[in-house]
């Protein structure tokens, strides 16, 4: 009798994964129907959508499905609304008010309030939008709060253009332009700069930051038009056009 | 002394037996009733289809839908709805259906029951469809499935 129960407790655990999808299928729900456009080539899915599939799930209210020539052969989607994003074969997460998924390309647009992506343990954020190139390894954030966080850097800016290399198999940024028409941001080991404009170069390991520049490091604040910081020693240097415009506050804290 | 050893065994015995019979034969009564009752319903509903295995098609430019059921009723000169085993079959898709509502002259379809679309590596199960554009739109109603294989 208890072998029995137990084995009725092990089937009503196991239920739902007895009737989902099978290995290579995309199963998709709606709670409002499907319009198939057949000359179009799209999908058009309404009211609580969940897509599940090997290589990613998605929820939203309202998605279009572009197939090519044939209704199986699905080449990019555009979901609105609420949208939530998980891919553990590309280890990429998101979710935003829209969101374009091109499959063929592996390109992730992320648009509208408060987007997010987390590419591994980076974390991008904005009001406006976020793009990401899975394959050749670009992004590019857009509009306001938008922000790139990770491990040991925050950087704020309206326009955050980099890209990722892979090493041991895990993604790293190693290029990066930052602009801001009033001043971007960037916090790295106990180092805080300001700028108009300020370029990462990983393999010179330098921060360039142009217009407006501040750096702050403790007590000591340095301003001029021009700054580089070695991300390897921790060294700076801020210059000016005008030799009378660098400016160096030291404030005592001990005092 | 214990009260049910008060009663006599055999008046028990016929009592029980009494009272099976009665609820036995209430049983078959409502049973017989009912099925009196759907068997006339079935003679009623039993009258002869408007069409016997009707066949319509579909056509537009790029693809030709044929229309088949086991039954078609006029509804109007050119409404039909369209009973038993309902298929509408092109080059690239079936779907199957129980009763559908079509029209002759616009060439929409539309059915407000359970529907299975089957194309290659392709299957849609829904509460029912619209035809529309010469089968250019089909919209899936209802709590639908799409798998894509």
């Amino acid at each position: 009798m208890i072998k029995f129960f137990i084995l009725l407790i092990i089937l009503l655990f196991n239920y739902k994964f007895a009737i989902s999808r099978n290995a290579g299928e995309t199963e998709i729900t709606t709670e409002d129907g499907i319009e198939v456009f057949q000359e179009d080539k799209y999908y058009l899915l309404k009211k609580n959508v969940e897509i599940l599939s090997d290589e990613f799930n998605l929820t939203g209210q309202l998605v279009k499905i572009f197939f090519e020539k044939d209704l199986y052969d699905v080449k990019e989607l555009i979901a609105n609304d609420s949208v939530n994003f998980l891919s553990e074969e590309y280890n990429i997460r998101g979710k935003g008010e829209e969101l374009r998924f091109n499959i063929k390309d592996q390109k992730i647009i992320v648009n509208g309030v408060n987007s997010e992506l987390f590419l591994e343990k980076t974390k991008m954020l904005s009001d406006g939008e976020i793009s990401v190139d899975n394959i050749k390894g670009g992004f590019f954030i857009q509009g306001s709060n938008s922000k790139l966080l990770s491990d040991n850097i925050y950087i704020s800016g309206s326009k955050i253009n980099g890209e990722f290399e892979i090493i041991d198999g895990k993604r790293n940024i190693a290029n990066l332009v930052v602009e801001d028409d009033k001043k971007l941001n960037i916090k790295t080991d106990g180092i805080i700069m300001y700028a108009k404009k300020a370029i990462y170069d990983k393999k010179n390991s330098i921060i360039e930051l142009f217009e407006n520049v501040q750096i702050e490091r403790g007590s000591e604040i340095i301003t001029g038009d021009y700054g580089i910081l070695n991300t390897k020693n921790k060294s700076y240097k801020v210059s000016s056009k005008n030799s009378n415009k660098v400016k160096a506050i030291i404030t005592n804290t001990n005092e | 002394m214990n009260f049910l050893l008060t009663f006599n065994k055999t008046t028990l015995l016929i009592s029980s037996f009494f009272i099976i019979s009665i609820i036995c034969f209430f049983i078959s009564f409502t049973y017989i009733q009912a099925k009196k009752i759907a068997d006339i319903e079935i003679s009623i509903n039993n009258k002869t289809a408007d069409i016997s295995k009707p066949k319509f098609s579909i056509n537009s430019n790029k693809q030709k839908i044929s229309v088949t059921a086991n039954e078609g009723n006029f509804l109007t000169e050119n409404e039909i709805m369209l009973e038993k085993n309902v298929i509408f079959k092109s080059d690239k898709f079936k779907i199957y259906s129980d009763n559908v509502l079509f029209n002759k002259k616009s060439l929409i379809a539309s059915s407000k029951n359970k529907s299975k679309f089957v194309s290659d590596k392709t299957s849609i199960d829904s509460n029912g469809f619209d035809i529309i554009e010469n089968g250019n739109i089909i919209n899936f109603k209802g709590k639908t499935k799409l798998i894509l294989k």
